[in-house]
């Protein structure tokens, strides 16, 4: 017994004293990979923050998330969240279907109805005067297809839809919620994938009265896609593939990015950014405020505003087919209120507002 | 600071164990004050001066008492410990309560205070009053260091959640107490055993609660599984607790008392409270229930006592009418049992088990409210008053996801896994494999209950109220 006793408080003081050590002279890196997401760095020493107990608040944050090899733990964790205790999610993510998602059942009336207020600023400050047809298409999350099915808690998406559909009757509705199943979006991550929506893109063009049909070479990106759920799911979960589509018109494109300084021609698909955190971020480079898309060989004059979140960036390619030119606008990055300095909106043309039912029930974002 | 976190487990318990094993015995109560100041004024720098001066009060008046023992100054000083003690935790705890039913009562728009509540207050004020009191008995000698009476006061291991420790159960380890291989063991075993109780499965019942609040889908049966759950929880969180501070205790020599004993199995609700929070119901028994008489009364004043006492056992645990209810519907069963009951429970081990577990889900609904509102909702809900009896996609999916989890915690607030551990304690494979296991069992204990927190996981502190 005096043996174990005294193995026991050798292999606790190594354990807690090592972790205590490690803790202090390698602490996790201040981002995190696999959660995609800036750490917690050391909150500042003062009087004043003591006195008020954030210094003391802000070092519990910064403990837990800069606790050394926090990922294997957080792996541990999950395991053990999932095959001892049998939860069916864990922090909100869960696995059905082959897919990994997360549960996102409160409806938020108050971030839609800023949303709809957003757009109806835009509406009223560029668009009404110049006869621009107006059309509204919102995405929904794919736990709209696998919550219900698997038992699990959801947002009600057809009332979600409904509401914001009356909430811009000044814009055509188009509904895409029958085009779309689990297949359409990557297992891992909150995105559709591009090679699966080119019939969401004709149904889209077919409403604004564009034919944007066309042939496409699918190619595949070589290195694997760990979406963003990957991380936060934080047990082991096989990539994806990125698939993105070409062809002559797509090549032919002159795509400008309007970001901080002057405008920058550059390509459809970042192969950059392909290769780096989020290759998601290849098509159209990610998060970019404003991006013109310009196709030379257009059969029409017509031009396309899309008003868009991270979901548009995969989609917009896919009309240029219909379009001289689509600017691709997000408010997310560019304050509403000064676009009309960026953007000179002509008469008669089309403006799609596409968002995701995830940024439409949290759009503090937009500007 | 709270035990279940990374500072606590990573920063300062390394180095309160490194200091406390390496400073000579003189400086030994030093380090544990340093450090429980250190540790209160984390979350509370402000009221670390509040402990102080209520330590240093009572301190002075401690002696006072001791010296005119006897004569009616005595009386006095005691009653200025009463007075500064309880006029504290009336106003820094109970202020708002009475000015909110004031302004009810009279119409009249007195402003609140609102204060925040200093952590652990009650806890630190019954402590020190057990302190007073018992010199004023003549239990206990006044401590004549204000370094130890301080270091009793403000001891880290029980200073915010309990349990209870009164002063003559610590008296002597305060000055001279063994420190032992056998005893840092013990120590660090029920220390891990209490963290994975809160982290592992109270944390984990709570976020069932928390899904349970956010519901717009209240059946009967989301109630009776919230309730379950939330029952469980508390008790995880508060035994845990317990279990972390008698571990600590025991890691820096000091023997406390226990504070449940698996209450779920009582077979009254009397019995219940003989089990739960042990150092409360024993506080209120030796300071309050018998110094007014006790059972040895006439009947009226007896149930005067108990009254008495169950409101102050509601009282303390929180500044809403909830909670005095909580207490007086305990006092009613306890009165009921002890009049009408107590022979017909002691006939089936089975129905008694049944009754007390339905009546005390049923204080805990009525605990679990924010307001009184809200605690006759919940309790009401148990029976279907307000809501109806339909299976809800929410039920469900909680019942999915946390069923194994409520049944773990069923089977461990019992003593059936220590049972079963003893059965086979006699047959040697049994006693060599646990003899390997236990170790690896608890250091994996250790790591799942770190990696909890290094996820950042749902972590309350359920006694912000006390």
């Amino acid at each position: 017994m005096k043996i174990k006793n005294i193995i026991t408080i050798v292999v606790f003081a190594v354990f807690i004293f090592g972790m205590s050590v490690l803790c202090v002279a390698k602490p996790a890196d201040e981002f995190s990979l696999s959660e995609r997401r800036q750490l917690a760095s050391f909150p500042k020493l003062s009087v004043d923050t003591v006195k008020s107990g954030e210094f003391m608040s802000g070092f519990e944050t910064y403990t837990a998330e800069r606790f050394p090899m926090r990922d294997t733990f957080r792996g541990y964790k999950a395991w053990f969240s999932a095959n001892v205790f049998r939860k069916l999610d864990n922090n909100g993510i869960f696995v059905a279907d082959g897919h990994i998602s997360k549960i996102d059942s409160d409806m938020n009336e108050e971030m839609m109805d800023y949303a709809a207020q957003r757009f109806l600023n835009i509406n009223n400050k560029y668009l009404k005067n110049k006869n621009i047809k107006l059309f509204f298409a919102p995405v929904p999350d794919k736990n709209f297809i696998l919550a219900p099915k698997n038992g699990y808690p959801s947002l009600d998406y057809k009332a979600f839809i409904d509401k914001m559909r009356q909430k811009t009757d000044y814009m055509q509705f188009i509904d895409i919620t029958g085009l779309l199943d689990a297949e359409d979006y990557y297992t891992t991550d909150t995105h559709w994938r591009q090679e699966k929506i080119t019939d969401i893109a004709e149904k889209l063009g077919a409403e604004m009265g564009v034919d944007v049909s066309a042939g496409y070479v699918e190619n595949t990106l070589e290195n694997p896609f760990y979406g963003v759920y990957t991380g936060q799911l934080a047990i082991p979960f096989k990539a994806d593939t990125i698939k993105y589509l070409t062809n002559d018109t797509l090549n032919n494109c002159t795509v400008t990015y309007y970001d901080m300084g002057k405008p920058v021609t550059g390509e459809m698909y970042n192969m950059e950014k392909a290769m780096g955190k989020d290759p998601y971020e290849m098509f159209l480079s990610g998060t970019m405020p404003l991006i013109t898309i310009e196709n030379p060989d257009a059969k029409t004059d017509k031009e396309l505003y899309l008003f868009r979140d991270s979901f548009g960036s995969s989609i917009a390619p896919l009309f240029a087919e219909g379009y001289k030119k689509i600017t691709v606008i997000d408010i997310r990055y560019v304050q509403s209120d000064f676009l009309g300095a960026l953007v000179e909106f002509k008469e008669n043309s089309d403006a799609l507002f596409l968002y995701s039912t995830t940024l439409l029930n949290n759009s503090m974002a937009m500007r | 600071m709270l035990f279940s976190s990374i500072t606590f487990l990573y920063y300062f318990l390394p180095c309160v164990i490194l200091l406390y094993f390496a400073a000579p015995k003189a400086l030994k109560n030093t380090v544990l004050l340093l450090f429980s100041l250190v540790f209160y004024a984390w979350g509370e720098p402000r009221y670390v001066f509040l402990m102080i001066a209520t330590v240093l009060v009572c301190y002075v008046l401690g002696i006072l008492v001791e010296k005119t023992r006897g004569r009616f100054l005595s009386k006095v000083f005691l009653c200025l410990a009463l007075l500064f003690c309880l006029g504290a935790l009336g106003y820094f705890k109970y202020a708002d309560f009475f000015i909110a039913n004031f302004n009810k009562v009279t119409g009249l728009g007195v402003p609140l205070l609102k204060i925040a509540l200093p952590i652990g207050i009650s806890f630190y004020t019954f402590q020190i009053l057990s302190y007073v009191i018992d010199v004023y008995r003549g239990d206990v000698k006044a401590q004549k260091n204000p370094l130890t009476l301080a270091t009793y006061v403000a001891l880290f291991p029980q200073l915010i959640a309990g349990p209870i420790v009164r002063y003559c159960d610590v008296e002597k380890q305060l000055t001279d107490r063994s420190h032992s291989i056998d005893k840092v063991s013990v120590g660090i075993r029920r220390f891990i055993m209490g963290l994975s109780k809160k982290i592992l499965l109270a944390n984990t019942l709570g976020e069932l609660c928390v899904a349970f609040n956010a519901s717009d889908e209240k059946s009967v049966m989301f109630y009776w599984l919230f309730v379950i759950a939330y029952m469980l929880q508390i008790y995880f969180d508060f035994s845990g607790y317990s279990d972390m501070a008698i571990g600590l205790g025991k890691i820096f020599g000091f023997d406390f008392l226990e504070n449940f004993n698996y209450p779920f199995i009582s077979r009254s609700a009397s019995e219940f409270w003989r089990r739960w929070h042990m150092s409360l119901g024993s506080w209120f028994r030796d300071y309050v229930y018998i110094p007014m008489g006790g059972n040895r009364v006439n009947k009226l004043r007896f149930f005067i006592n108990i009254f008495t006492v169950w409101f102050l056992t509601g009282f303390w645990h929180g500044a809403e009418w909830n909670f005095i209810v909580w207490g007086l519907y305990f006092a009613v069963f306890l009165l009921v049992e002890k009049f009408f009951l107590v022979k017909k429970l002691e006939k089936s081990r089975v129905l008694s088990r049944i009754y007390t577990l339905l009546i005390v889900a049923v204080s805990f609904a009525i605990f679990s409210g924010n307001s009184l509102t809200e605690a006759l909702t919940n309790a009401g809900g148990l029976f279907g008053v307000g809501t109806d009896f339909s299976v809800t996609a929410d039920f469900l999916y909680n019942l999915r996801s946390y069923g194994v989890v409520v049944l773990i915690a069923i089977i461990a607030s019992t003593p059936l896994p220590k049972l079963i551990k003893e059965k086979l304690e006699g047959n040697n494979v049994f006693k060599t494999v646990w003899g390997i296991i236990e170790i690896p069992l608890l250091l994996g204990l250790l790591i799942l209950s770190t990696a909890y927190l290094a996820d950042g996981a749902f972590n309350p502190f359920l006694y912000f109220r006390f």
